[in-house]
């Protein structure tokens, strides 16, 4: 009966299976050991259809005005998802601190978000994971998309039931 | 277990998805009739996978073929029927908005979705109506129930596929940008197969258990019949509520 439940909850939801991509590329800026940047860089095709809109002025890069208002409707939009982003310090889920510096880019006609994360605790105190509970967008996280600074870090695969997310974790750090 | 099969696929359509992308960008500098067809034959493949998650009226599908004693042929005409439905809606949507409404087009993309949604919720509940009706009169007149009228049928695929997918919108927007039509529009049509035939698929299990139960859900027949249109018709009415 529960599988049914779940297979009726599932379907029902018509829209939600991925249909956007998000490459999750995080790094620990050296200058502050507890500030963890977080670039994500949208799938081509997504990328295309939203640039065609945001890139006003249509040069091929985001300027200042275009980062604003992407910043004020788009990137605001995931307040509520919590930006796909969970932190965990010390094993208990806490807010995420509100994302400073949002900047968003074009690279490889792909449109990317970047914006820093200041933490109030020690890195190995931490972990984090990432994934839209709605299943709308997929977040994808690979070894090769993390730049630790030499912090040795691990990726696994979390089942949520309803999605599927990613964890990361610092290890060995003093 | 559900979670591992979605990553799956999802692995799968994020691989599928970067090709589509890379090779259509490419082709914009040169076009050969193998690299075409190559994007066409991955869209469907990638439809395939698509509709192997969640949404796109599987349930609908396995539910009418709950409550109906069809064939296997019957449940590939409902995927066929789908598919024309899902690539026409996904086409006159997208050329539709992108052309006459070219600027805000991804607000009125989610208000033109919401408008298809509750449309289709509302057609699903009028063929759950149908189909209890017919399971009721079709009681009266037991020799009458195998024939069967094709209407419901169309209303199933129609309710089913009048929603426009947005990951054949966003193949379509997509070929816009690149200015490649022709292409844009033969890998939804090629994608909309695809998803077809998986929508196909979840009528046939929905038959096959159905034969299985055989003699025995036959005397009760009628109950499963009026369960199947209940569900149908429950369907419709979860779909619009979520849409108010």
């Amino acid at each position: 009966m529960k599988k049914l439940i779940l297979f009726l909850i599932i379907s029902t939801s018509l829209l939600s299976h991925p249909h956007t991509f998000i490459d999750v590329y995080p790094t620990i800026k050296k200058d502050k050991a507890n500030a963890i940047n977080f670039k994500w860089k949208l799938d081509e095709m997504t990328s295309s259809i939203l640039i065609m809109e945001l890139d006003k002025n249509m040069d091929g890069k985001i300027d200042d005005k275009e980062n604003k208002y992407i910043e004020d409707e788009y990137f605001s939009m995931f307040v509520p998802y919590s930006y796909y982003t969970y932190m965990f310090v010390k094993g208990q889920k806490l807010n995420l601190p509100t994302p400073k510096n949002f900047e968003a880019t074009i690279e490889d006609h792909r449109l990317c978000y970047a914006f820093d994360i200041y933490i109030d605790a020690q890195l190995k105190d931490i972990y984090f994971e990432f994934g839209d509970t709605d299943y709308y967008n997929a977040l994808i996280l690979k070894d090769e998309f993390v730049d630790a600074k030499g912090i040795k870090t691990k990726i696994t695969g979390v089942d949520n039931d309803f999605y599927y997310g990613y964890k990361l974790e610092f290890l060995d750090v003093q | 277990m559900y979670s591992d099969f979605l990553h799956q696929i999802t692995s799968w359509q994020y691989e599928l998805n970067r090709f589509i992308s890379s090779h259509m960008r490419q082709m914009q500098d040169e076009t050969s009739l193998s690299s075409f067809l190559v994007v066409i034959g991955v869209a469907f493949i990638y439809g395939l996978v698509h509709a192997a998650g969640p949404g796109h009226g599987k349930a609908l599908v396995a539910f009418y073929f709950t409550s109906n004693k069809s064939d296997y042929k019957k449940a590939f005409k409902m995927g066929y029927l789908i598919s024309v439905f899902h690539a026409l809606s996904a086409l006159i949507f997208t050329f539709g908005i992108y052309f006459i409404l070219e600027k805000m087009f991804r607000k009125n993309f989610n208000e033109f979705s919401n408008i298809a949604m509750m449309i289709s919720a509302v057609m699903i509940m009028m063929v759950g109506i149908y189909l209890l009706y017919e399971a009721y009169t079709g009681r009266k007149h037991k020799e009458k129930r195998i024939t069967k009228t094709s209407k419901s049928e169309l209303g199933v695929a129609f309710s089913a596929g009048v929603v426009p997918c947005p990951g054949v919108m966003t193949i379509v927007l997509f070929s816009i940008v690149l200015g490649q039509y022709t292409l844009g529009i033969l890998s939804a049509i090629a994608m909309s197969i695809g998803m077809g035939i998986t929508i196909s698929l979840a009528g046939i299990f929905s038959i096959a258990l159905n034969k299985k139960a055989g003699s025995f859900l036959n005397s009760y027949g009628f109950i499963l019949e009026m369960f199947g249109a209940s569900l149908v018709f429950g369907l419709g009415l979860v779909l619009l509520l979520a849409q108010i």
